[in-house]
């Protein structure tokens, strides 16, 4: 049950998607009609996406936005408790086939019904594992050179112990945004 | 050349008539779209929803997830590639590029607009909003369009901002 009385500023909503694959890419693209812009390529062949400037082929901007409005949805049980009012989000870094998709989003303020959220959505991209300083494990960020310069520079990359020795991947903000959310009570 | 395929200075010539010529134009052709159960089923399903009221039979009355907006929304971008002028007495297209076109931002707004159902049929119209390019000349673009249903009742507003690589307009 979410009622205005029961909810405090900084309270955070949040989910986590690890099963973006090319089929679910295509799928969705298939599904949301996205299969006849011309453009669509960059979103089906790694070659013509590489070719293009891409390194491989990227999902579209709008398919993770979904993942947005859905945890927004399920915070009002489908429209059980109240109804999404607006939500707005910039792309700033595509999402690829293999990467961990995180939606985050921080209760800012109340105003009457109307709850006003801050929208963190970041992806955790696996590029490799090292083990005694070697790598032994390379993903598909590392195969096909997703990561930049600019990403160590920014602080992007990150390291974690696993059971097969110190995993890098890159983590890192791919659409900030916001949301209006009006509850009923 | 600069660019892989255009001049620095044809890019911003082409920038420059962009941004003066777009602005408030009406987005050619109107997109019709019918809202079909299995679609709207299928769809929702690909974000992992499993919620009745969006996937459950055909029977129950089910509504659109949120998402949908994504599907009709797109409809008008199609169009958009439509789009001819003529630029210093030669005709061309307003995407020379499509791989160098992608989607920057997003908003819906749903305030004040009702639920999508299996049967709707939908009108969306679309206008440009500003136009302006960054430093490293990438053009983008403001995309408005208001999707009503067949009773003329407002489903979805949404505001996007596409871009375009340098060489792509």
């Amino acid at each position: 049950m979410v009622k205005i009385k029961d909810l405090k500023i900084g309270k955070v909503i949040r989910d986590e998607f690890d099963q973006i694959t090319r089929d679910l890419i295509r799928n969705y693209s298939k599904l949301g009609g996205f299969a006849k812009l011309a453009s669509n390529f960059i979103h089906d062949d790694d070659d013509r996406a590489q070719k293009a400037g891409y390194k491989g082929v990227i999902a579209h901007g709008l398919f993770s936005y979904g993942f947005i409005t859905k945890i927004f949805d399920d915070f009002i049980e489908q429209e059980k408790y109240g109804k999404i009012i607006k939500i707005g989000v910039e792309m700033r870094h595509p999402v690829r086939a293999g990467d961990t998709l995180i939606t985050e989003a921080i209760l800012k303020e109340i105003n009457g019904k109307r709850l006003y959220f801050e929208i963190k959505q970041k992806t955790e991209t696996k590029i490799h594992i090292e083990k005694e300083g070697k790598i032994i494990k390379r993903f598909e960020a590392g195969q096909r050179d997703y990561i930049s310069e600019k990403d160590y520079a920014r602080g992007y990359i990150k390291t974690k112990e696993i059971d097969e020795g110190t995993l890098y991947f890159r983590k890192r903000i791919n659409s900030p945004g916001y949301a209006i959310i009006e509850l009923f009570e | 050349m600069l660019y892989d395929i255009m001049e620095l200075e044809e890019i911003k010539k082409n920038a420059k008539f962009l941004i003066n010529y777009l602005p408030g134009m009406e987005i050619p052709g109107i997109v019709k779209f019918r809202c079909r159960y299995k679609h709207m089923v299928a769809f929702a399903k690909c974000f992992g929803i499993s919620d009745p009221k969006y996937i459950g039979p055909e029977e129950s009355g089910i509504i659109a997830c949120p998402a949908f907006a994504n599907v009709f929304s797109a409809k008008l971008y199609i169009n958009m590639a439509t789009i001819s002028f003529e630029q210093n007495g030669k005709k061309r297209g307003f995407l020379l590029d499509f791989s160098k076109l992608l989607h920057a931002a997003n908003e819906y707004d749903w305030d004040g607009c009702v639920k999508i159902r299996p049967g709707d049929f939908l009108t969306i119209r679309g206008k440009i909003g500003k136009i302006w390019v960054n430093e490293k000349m990438r053009l983008f673009g403001e995309i408005f369009q208001t999707a009503r249903n067949q009773r003329g009742e407002l489903v979805c507003k949404v505001k996007s901002v596409a871009t375009i690589a340098p060489g792509g307009y």
